[in-house]
C-alpha cells in the first residue's frame, strides 16, 4: 500500500516535472489566479512598494477599494524593489511603484524603467523633490542623530554627527551600523560625505571626508542583529544614535525611555518617498488616475492623520498631526546635491564596506 | 550485463530518457540563467574587468570574514559530525535510559533555525542570559559576555545544524546488519572496537554527505555571527548579501559566491574520491534488523548518559524560551527581561488577524510541497544512475546538478528573470515572468543539490546484488526501481522531501523576485510584518512566525515521517524489501521532526 502511494507520488511529481517543462501547465499553486503575465491580468493594478508594513499596506488596499481602484501590493525592502523594477525593465510585473525614496528612484530612472507623467497634484508639491518628470514626491522623512535625553542635557548633547567620534565622552556611547544596506544608513552618510566634496579626492570625496568615516567606524558600538537601538538605549548600552523621525514616538513609548534629536548647524538630510509609472504598463490610462488620486491632498492628508507622516502635498499638510508639522517646520535640512550623491552612492557604499567597517 | 561505462549508459533506454530531460532541465535552468547572470556581472560593457578581484583581494575586512567562513565551515565540519553522531549512537545504537525523550530533544533543531534560534541560544548564554546570571552569582569574577566570537558561534552553530545526522546518519545506522555485530562480539570484540571497525565504516557514504552539508552550512553562515559573533567574528554572507542588493557592487557579490562555491565543490570532489570503491551495504545473505548495545562499563555508561542529558538541556532550553518569549511584548524580547506575568496572546492574534489572513501559508505549503515532491521525484532517477554508472558523463551531469549552491539565491532569481523575460525557445517560447510558474522552478532549481547529495548517499548503502538478482529472473529496469531499489531509498527520501518542504516555507530571497504578484507566498509576508524597522512588534512577530512555522513543520515531519517509521511500515515494507533495509528497531519514536536549519545548508548563502 505504502509503497503504491509513494508510486502514484513520484509519478504525479514526474508528470509535474514533465508539465512544467513544457511552460504551458499551470501548477497547482496558480489557484484562483491565471498563468498568465500578471500585466494582462483584469483590472487589478500591481503596486511595488517598501512601504506597506504596519498594517500600511492593508490601508492601502481598503482606501484604493473604496475609491474603485483594485490594487495588489507587492512589498519588498527598498534596495530589493528597486532590483525588482529594474530587472523586470523588459516585461514589466508592477504598473505602478511608491515609497522608495528619490535615491532609489533615480537608480530605476537611470535604467529606463520608468514612464514620465505628470500627476493632477504636482502643482501641490515642491517638484525640486522628485525629479520633476518621472517620480514625485508623497512623503518627507528626516534622517535624525537621536540621543536618550534623561540621561543627557541638551547643553551636554553632541552638536552634530562629527561630535561623536571627535569628542572622547561619546566615544563608544553611540551606536554605529553593520552593513549600508538600508535608506536610512546611506542617507547619513550621505549627509556627512557630501559636506567634504572634492573633485580631486577618491570618489568625490576629501580625504579628511574619508577620515570621519574611518573613525565614525572605529569609535562606535557595532548595532545587533534583531536588537533595536532604542532597545539598547533602554537597557544602556549605549546613548545614542541614526533614527528616522517618524518611528521616535512610537519607540519611545515602547521601551520607556526619552529621546531628543540633535540638529546640526549644516541641516538635517531628509528622505522623501515618491510615486512613479511603471514603463511598459498594460494599464497605463488606469495607473495614472490611481497615481492621480493617490497623491491628492485628500488622500495623503487621511495617510499622514493615521501614520504620523509628514506629507510633501502642502494642502495636505493641514490634516497632518500638527506635532509632525511643527517639527518639520522648524527642521533646517540639509542642502546636499543628490545628483552627486546619487552618482556615488553605490561605490561609497561598497568602499565604506570593504575598508572602513571592521 | 550493463556496464558502467558511457557505452553501456547509452543502450538503456530508460538511461537515455532521464538523461534527455535532465539535459533540458539543466540547460534550461540551472546553465542558461546563471551564465546569463554572470555575463551580465562581469562583463558589463561587454568587457571584462579585473576591478571585483583586485578590490575584494585589498579588503583587509573581505579577507578576514572570508577567513571567519572558512574557518567555520571547516570547524563545523568536524564539531557538528561529533555531535551528530553521539546523539545517533545514543538514540538509535546504545540502550540508554529514556531514548525516546532524548530522541525529541535533539529533535527539535529540525523545526527552527535561523536569527530566531541564535536568539535563543543568546536569552539563555548572552550577557543578560539565564546560565549566564546564574554562573556570575558563583563566579562573581567572570565576564557575563563571555559567550560570544567564534566559540560562540561554533557552538551554536553546532547544536542547530545535528539535523541530517538525526535523520539520514541514524537512517544509515537502522539499515547496519545485525549479525556481524553479533558475529564480532562473538571473536571478543569490545563495543569501541565494533564501533570503529564496523559501524562507523559503513555509515561512511552517509557521513560523507553530511560532512559537506556542515562544511556548507559553515560557509554560508549568515545569523549565528551576526547575534553572537561580536566585532571579532563576523563572516562573508552578510557582505555577500549588501552586494548582491547594489546594481554597482554585484560583481563582488558574484566573485564571492564563486569563491564559496568553488571551495564546495572541492569538498565534493574530496568526499566523492573518499567515498569511491568501498562497499557499504551488508554482504550477507540473511541480515537481521540491529538491537540496541549495552555500554559494558558502568563508569562509560554513567559518563555516556550524563552527556547525553547535558546536551538534551542544551537542545530543548533555546525552544522552551522562545515559545515563551513568542507571546511577550516585543520590548521584554530585546531588553531579554521575561515577566510571566505579562505574557499575552496579543502578537498571535495581530498576526493572525492579518486581512491576508491563512492564504500566504496556504500558497507558501502548495508551492513547497510540489517543489519538494518534484525535486525528489526527478531526483530519484537521476540519483540512482549518477551512483550506478561512475564515468565522466555522469561526473559532468553531476556537478552541473550542484550549480545551485554555487551562486546565491537572488542571483539565482536573477538569472531567470533576465534569461525568461522574453519569448524564449528553451521552454518553448513561453515568457514565464510574471507566471507562477517560474517560482516552482526556482524552488526546485534550489533543492536539487541538497536532495542529490543525500538520495545519492542512500543509494549508495543499497546491496547491489539484490537488484542482479532481480535482474537475473527477468525484472525489467522500472520494474527493479520500482519494487526493489524504491522501497529502500523512500525513508530518506520522505526525510528529504520533508526538509525539502520545510526550508521552502518561509523563503523569500527567491520568492521576492519571482512570485506573481496575485500569489504572493508567505516568505513576503513575514517580511512586511518583520523587517525594516526592527521595532517593537517587528521583533516579536519574527517569534511568533517562528512558532508557527515550527508547527507546520513539526506536523510536516510527523505526517511523512514519523509516522511512516512506526511498527506500520515493518509490516507493509517486509514483503518487498530485502535483509539489509533500514527496518527502524524496536522501541524508536515515531517522532514528529522537521528540518529548518538544514534548509540553510541548501544554500550557500542564506
Amino acid at each position: 500500500m505504502r509503497t503504491l502511494k509513494t508510486l502514484a507520488a513520484a509519478a504525479v511529481a514526474v508528470t509535474l516535472l514533465a508539465g512544467c517543462g513544457g511552460g504551458s501547465t499551470p501548477p497547482a499553486a496558480s489557484g484562483e489566479a491565471s498563468s498568465a503575465p500578471a500585466g494582462g491580468s483584469g483590472d487589478t493594478l500591481v503596486v511595488y512598494t517598501n512601504s506597506n508594513g504596519e498594517g500600511r499596506g492593508e490601508w492601502w488596499t481598503a482606501k484604493a477599494a473604496e475609491a474603485g481602484f483594485t490594487i495588489e501590493i507587492v512589498g519588498a525592502g527598498g534596495a530589493d524593489a528597486t532590483n525588482k523594477l529594474i530587472a523586470e525593465k523588459n516585461n514589466p510585473i508592477a504598473d505602478v511603484a511608491f515609497g522608495l525614496n528619490n535615491m532609489y528612484f533615480s537608480q530605476v530612472q537611470a535604467e529606463d524603467a520608468l514612464e514620465p507623467y505628470e500627476p493632477a497634484w504636482a502643482g501641490q508639491v515642491d517638484k525640486e523633490l522628485g525629479d520633476g518628470e518621472t517620480y514625485w514626491p508623497l512623503v518627507k522623512q528626516a534622517i535624525l542623530l537621536g540621543y536618550n535625553s534623561d540621561k543627557i542635557s541638551k547643553d551636554s548633547a553632541p552638536q552634530d554627527w562629527t561630535d561623536l567620534w571627535t569628542k572622547d565622552e561619546f566615544k563608544d556611547r553611540y551606536e554605529r551600523v553593520t552593513g549600508l544596506g538600508t535608506a536610512t544608513a546611506q542617507l547619513v552618510f550621505a549627509g556627512i560625505l557630501s559636506r567634504y566634496q572634492d573633485d580631486s579626492g577618491d570618489l568625490g570625496v576629501s580625504d579628511e571626508g574619508w577620515q570621519q568615516v574611518e573613525q565614525y567606524f572605529q569609535n562606535g558600538s557595532p548595532a545587533v542583529a534583531k536588537t533595536d537601538l532604542f532597545a539598547r538605549i533602554a537597557s544602556g548600552e549605549v546613548d545614542m544614535g541614526q533614527m528616522p523621525s517618524s518611528i521616535i514616538a512610537e519607540r519611545e513609548k515602547s521601551f520607556k525611555v526619552n529621546v531628543e534629536t540633535v540638529i546640526p548647524s549644516v541641516g538635517v538630510p531628509l528622505a522623501v518617498e515618491q510615486i512613479a509609472l511603471v514603463k511598459g504598463t498594460e494599464k497605463k490610462e488606469q495607473a495614472q488616475k490611481f497615481i492621480d488620486w493617490f497623491g491628492s491632498a485628500e488622500v495623503q492628508g487621511a495617510f499622514a492623520k493615521q501614520f504620523n507622516s509628514m506629507p510633501v502635498n502642502k494642502d495636505a499638510a493641514a490634516q497632518a498631526n500638527p506635532e509632525v508639522v511643527d517639527f518639520f517646520a522648524d527642521l533646517k535640512q540639509q542642502d546636499i546635491d543628490w545628483d552627486f550623491v546619487q552618482e556615488n552612492m553605490g561605490a561609497w557604499v561598497e568602499k565604506i564596506e570593504l575598508e572602513y567597517m571592521t | 550485463m550493463s556496464g558502467t561505462g558511457v557505452r553501456g549508459m547509452v543502450r538503456s533506454p530508460f538511461v537515455l530518457i532521464v538523461g534527455a530531460v535532465l539535459t533540458w532541465f539543466i540547460a534550461a535552468f540551472l546553465v542558461w540563467p546563471n551564465i546569463n547572470v554572470l555575463i551580465a556581472t562581469f562583463f558589463p560593457d561587454g568587457s571584462f574587468s579585473g576591478r571585483a578581484a583586485e578590490k575584494l583581494f585589498s579588503s583587509q575586512r573581505a579577507m578576514k570574514a572570508l577567513g571567519n567562513s572558512f574557518l567555520l565551515a571547516v570547524a563545523l565540519s568536524i564539531t557538528v559530525n561529533v555531535v551528530g553522531v553521539f546523539i545517533v549512537l545514543v538514540t538509535h545504537y546504545f540502550r540508554i535510559k529514556g531514548s525516546r525523550i532524548l530522541f525529541l530533544g535533539y529533535a527539535s533543531t529540525f523545526i527552527y533555525g535561523g536569527i530566531v534560534l541564535a536568539a535563543g541560544y543568546k536569552f539563555i548564554y548572552g550577557d543578560k542570559g539565564i546560565v549566564t546570571s546564574l554562573m556570575v552569582k558563583v563566579f562573581p569574577g567572570m565576564d557575563p559576555g563571555w559567550f560570544s566570537g567564534f566559540f560562540a558561534v561554533l557552538v551554536v552553530m553546532t547544536f542547530a545544524t545535528t539535523t541530517n545526522h538525526m535523520l539520514f546518519v541514524a537512517n544509515a545506522l537502522k539499515g547496519i546488519d545485525y549479525q556481524t555485530i553479533e558475529a564480532a562480539r562473538n571473536l571478543g570484540a569490545s563495543t569501541w572496537t565494533i564501533l570503529r571497525r564496523i559501524v562507523l565504516p559503513m555509515l561512511k557514504p552517509t557521513l560523507f554527505a553530511v560532512t559537506i552539508l556542515s562544511f556548507l552550512t559553515g560557509l554560508g553562515a549568515l545569523s549565528a555571527p551576526q547575534v553572537l559573533g561580536g566585532r571579532d567574528f563576523q563572516t562573508i554572507t552578510p557582505m555577500i548579501l549588501t552586494f548582491t542588493n547594489s546594481p554597482t557592487s554585484r560583481d563582488l557579490a558574484a566573485l564571492l559566491a564563486v569563491i564559496l562555491g568553488l571551495a564546495t565543490i572541492l569538498m565534493l570532489a574530496v568526499m566523492s574520491r573518499l567515498e569511491k570503491g568501498g562497499t557499504y551495504f551488508s554482504v550477507s545473505k540473511v541480515s537481521s534488523a540491529l538491537q540496541k548495545q549495552d555500554i559494558t562499563s558502568p563508569v562509560a555508561n554513567a559518563v555516556v548518559h550524563a552527556v547525553a542529558y547535558l546536551l538534551f538541556a542544551v537542545y530543548t532550553l533555546p525552544v522552551v524560551l522562545i515559545v515563551l518569549y513568542s507571546f511577550a511584548d516585543g520590548a521584554a524580547i530585546q531588553t531579554g527581561q521575561l515577566a510571566f506575568g505579562s505574557l499575552t496572546l496579543e502578537n498571535y492574534q495581530r498576526v493572525l488577524t492579518q486581512p491576508s489572513g491563512l492564504r500566504p501559508f496556504i500558497v507558501s505549503v502548495v508551492y513547497s510541497a510540489l517543489a519538494a515532491v518534484i525535486a525528489v521525484g526527478g531526483l530519484l532517477f537521476v540519483a540512482r544512475l549518477l551512483q550506478k554508472y561512475k564515468n565522466w558523463v555522469a561526473s559532468v551531469f553531476e556537478y552541473l546538478l550542484h550549480i545551485p549552491w554555487i551562486l546565491p539565491s537572488a542571483l539565482l532569481a536573477l538569472g531567470l528573470i533576465i534569461s525568461y523575460d522574453h519569448p524564449n525557445p528553451l521552454v518553448g517560447g513561453a515568457v514565464l515572468t510574471g507566471t507562477t510558474v517560474i517560482l516552482l522552478i526556482a524552488f526546485v532549481t534550489v533543492k536539487i543539490p541538497f536532495t542529490l547529495r543525500m538520495l545519492k548517499a542512500s543509494f549508495a548503502s543499497v546491496n547491489s546484488s539484490l537488484e542482479e538478482a532481480a535482474a537475473i529472473m527477468g525484472a525489467k529496469t522500472l520494474y527493479v526501481f520500482r519494487r526493489v531499489l524504491l522501497p529502500l531509498v523512500l525513508p530518506a527520501a520522505a526525510a528529504i522531501t520533508a526538509l525539502n518542504f520545510n526550508s521552502l516555507l518561509d523563503d523569500y530571497d527567491t520568492a521576492i523576485f519571482l512570485a506573481h504578484p496575485l500569489v504572493q507566498p508567505l516568505g513576503l509576508v513575514i517580511k512586511a510584518n518583520t523587517d525594516g524597522a526592527e521595532g517593537v512588534d517587528g521583533v516579536a512577530n519574527t517569534f511568533v512566525y517562528t512558532v508557527l512555522l515550527m508547527v507546520i513543520t513539526g506536523v510536516t515531519m510527523y505526517l511523512v515521517y514519523g509516522r511512516s517509521s512506526r511498527g506500520k511500515s515493518k509490516k507493509k515494507r517486509l514483503p518487498a524489501v530485502p535483509p539489509a533495509a533500514p527496518v527502524p528497531g524496536p522501541g524508536l519514536p515515531g517522532a514528529p521532526l522537521a528540518g529548518e536549519e538544514a534548509a540553510q545548508t541548501a544554500a550557500p548563502v542564506r
